[in-house]
């Protein structure tokens, strides 16, 4: 297998039909980013991590930059979960868990709606994959830890921060009782990953489709929509033979800006107006995926030797 | 070199020969227009490598390995560290899922691809060249991997090494020795046309100047150019230039409006070139079907694989000669 060897090949044309609950055509997440990163991050100097410069417009504060992301803490999620609250929508928020300490409003407003965390990291611009195993490890007990402490949930996925993992992270994280990672956007189902010890799932975040890239990229947000909604007709069909999974990727300060928030209504309209849809968390669809599906895949592995 | 001020090119590859000098092209069946799909097949390397002759285990960075600055993925604006799952697993996701969306539309309009395929993915995706190698496509050469490009850094051996690397192990992969060669990211030296020619290469896809093939001047061997219309590669204009997925399938479909109103009088082509992780995505599938098909509604259309172009060509020019 190639290096790094993390994810067993099986093409999609060539595996076990997956069913969803009741036969849904296709699983349904939502993933609002509710993130925090540091106002100065500390510099790269070789000491504790190497961290992201999301200010590349000035030298660090790049206010703007910051504040306009705080603008998505202060004011946008608050618009968005209007919205996911009208369409019934129980989101899997990924998480910077710093968000918990910081801002208590937002913590009680997340747990009212029994909504699923999929960690990402504690803050968003701090890079995993320079750290050392034993910095990783403390990082992943301390994201275990955290999310318990303040939501009495058990943390059973991450998208790492900024999306960094490293070799190690997928074996660190079945450690540390995670049972998916979401950094692959490599499929359109959910897939077993290989790791040292244990069991874990890929469950593809759409970083592809994000609401982050597409506004980076200056595409209108009626182009993003369109997106969606497309991704969501040809997941829908195919999902009639094998299911298929779509991941709605969101930022507060993006879809949930003036300019864009009618657009993330409009979608979500749209594929909640389909019958044959689950929407559903990472958390459970991977929870359902281990529970009758891990089995079958890793069998089907086994037998048919792809790579 | 500077060039020197005087008439033709200041590189010895090929004639300059602007179209309406030539005599009127004749495609098989008075063919307008000869269409060619080719597929990338791409592997973006986990760590970028030192020792791709040897299988490509992971090291430092040699000071010739070099990957395009504007490829997705990769130590980015914000200084990203591998290594980088992003750029890594949007690329792996065309053996695992996109490619057989792109074949199922293929298959709607009768179109067998040409598949450039880069020496890791030959040798590490057996399922994928299976499939293709049933339906029957012709392979390409493609370098080693997307994040390993073949350039000027390289020494004239280090070169020959990757070229040769590359080479056998789409032979080794599909059983037969691939007639062309499209480098990863269309990566050339001043050399390669050369080394190319000399290693046997019947033809080359890395120089997208022509509506139709021309033969390549080399000093051994007998090398084709057969041009991809690199303003319709998708990674080009939709993804680098991030033109909206709908009005790049528009630019395509006008493109085929020219070219085929044009080859009344001499026949043109049409190269087309798509990365099945790109356009294989759900969303962006949808906008290739509608491409293809409003081309393939035409009559007058040769559907040809690229070797079989430049074989066509080639027999053309050695009728004329």
């Amino acid at each position: 297998m190639l290096e790094p060897g993390l994810s067993p090949y099986a093409p999609i044309v060539d595996r076990p039909v997956v069913r969803w609950p009741n036969n849904a055509r296709v699983a349904l997440w939502v993933a609002p980013n509710v993130e925090y990163m540091d106002f100065i991050p500390a510099p790269n100097d070789g000491k504790g991590g190497f961290f992201r410069n999301v200010y590349s417009r000035t030298p660090p504060p790049d206010v703007a930059s910051f504040a306009n992301q705080d603008y998505g803490n202060r004011v946008c999620l608050w618009r968005m979960l209007e919205v996911f609250d009208h369409h019934k929508i129980r989101c899997t928020v990924s998480l910077n868990e710093a968000i918990l300490e910081h801002f208590p409003e937002t913590k009680q407003a997340l747990i009212d709606r029994d909504y699923d965390y999929m960690s990402h990291g504690i803050y968003n611009n701090r890079f995993l994959n320079l750290l050392s195993e034993d910095e990783e490890r403390a990082f992943f007990k301390d994201c275990v830890d955290t999310l318990y402490e303040h939501t009495g949930k058990k943390l059973k996925g991450m998208l790492t921060p900024a999306v960094s993992p490293s070799a190690r992270t997928h074996d660190l994280m079945a450690e540390a009782g995670l049972i998916y990672n979401a950094d692959w956007g490599h499929d359109d189902q959910p897939f077993p990953m290989k790791v040292r010890k244990g069991r874990l799932l890929s469950m593809p975040y759409n970083l592809d489709l994000n609401d982050g890239t597409y506004s980076r990229f200056g595409c209108t947000p009626e182009y993003w929509a369109q997106c969606v909604k497309d991704q969501f007709d040809v997941m829908y069909e195919e999902g009639a033979e094998n299911a298929r999974q779509v991941c709605v990727s969101l930022h507060p300060s993006v879809m949930g800006h003036p300019s864009r928030i009618k657009y993330l209504d409009e979608v979500l309209g749209y594929m909640m107006g389909h019958e044959g849809v689950w929407q559903t968390t990472a958390d459970d669809m991977a929870q359902y995926y281990m529970d009758n599906y891990y089995d079958i895949m890793v069998a089907h592995l086994e037998k048919h030797e792809y790579n | 070199m500077p060039a020197e001020r005087k008439p033709g090119y200041d590189m010895p590859y090929y004639d300059w020969s602007p179209l309406p000098e030539r005599p009127p092209l004749k495609w098989p069946n008075d063919a307008r227009v000869a269409l060619c799909v080719i597929l990338s097949m791409d592997h973006y390397q986990w760590k970028p490598t030192n020792d791709f002759v040897n299988g490509g285990m992971p090291g430092s960075q040699p000071d010739w390995a070099y990957k395009a600055p504007e490829s997705p993925g990769g130590v980015s604006g914000g200084g990203r560290p591998f290594p980088d799952v992003i750029g890594f697993s949007i690329r792996e996701y065309g053996p695992r899922v996109g490619i057989f969306r792109v074949l199922k539309i293929l298959d709607k309009y009768g179109i067998t691809p040409t598949i450039a395929i880069d020496a890791l993915t030959a040798e590490n995706y057996p399922y994928v060249v299976r499939t293709l190698k049933e339906r029957g496509c012709e392979f390409m050469a493609h370098g080693v991997a997307v994040n390993q490009l073949l350039t000027s850094k390289m020494t004239p051996d280090q070169e020959r090494d990757y070229i040769r690397r590359s080479i056998d192990a789409v032979t080794q992969a599909t059983g037969q020795a691939p007639k062309g060669w499209m480098g990863a990211e269309f990566g050339e030296s001043a050399e390669t046309a050369a080394i190319l020619a000399d290693e046997g290469v019947s033809y080359v896809c890395d120089w997208p100047n022509d509506d139709h093939p021309y033969p390549m001047n080399t000093p051994t061997g007998d090398l084709y150019s057969l041009p991809v219309n690199l303003t319709l590669v998708d990674l080009r204009s939709h993804w680098y230039g991030r033109i909206h997925v709908d009005t790049y399938a528009k630019m395509i479909m006008d493109s085929f409006d020219v070219v085929y109103r044009e080859g009344a009088d001499t026949g043109r082509m049409l190269v087309l070139n798509f990365q099945p992780w790109l356009m294989g995505t759900g969303f962006r599938s949808k906008y290739l079907d509608q491409a293809l098909g409003h081309i393939c509604r035409h009559g007058g259309i040769w559907k040809a694989s690229a070797g079989e172009i430049v074989d066509y060509h080639r027999s053309l020019s050695a009728t004329n000669a």
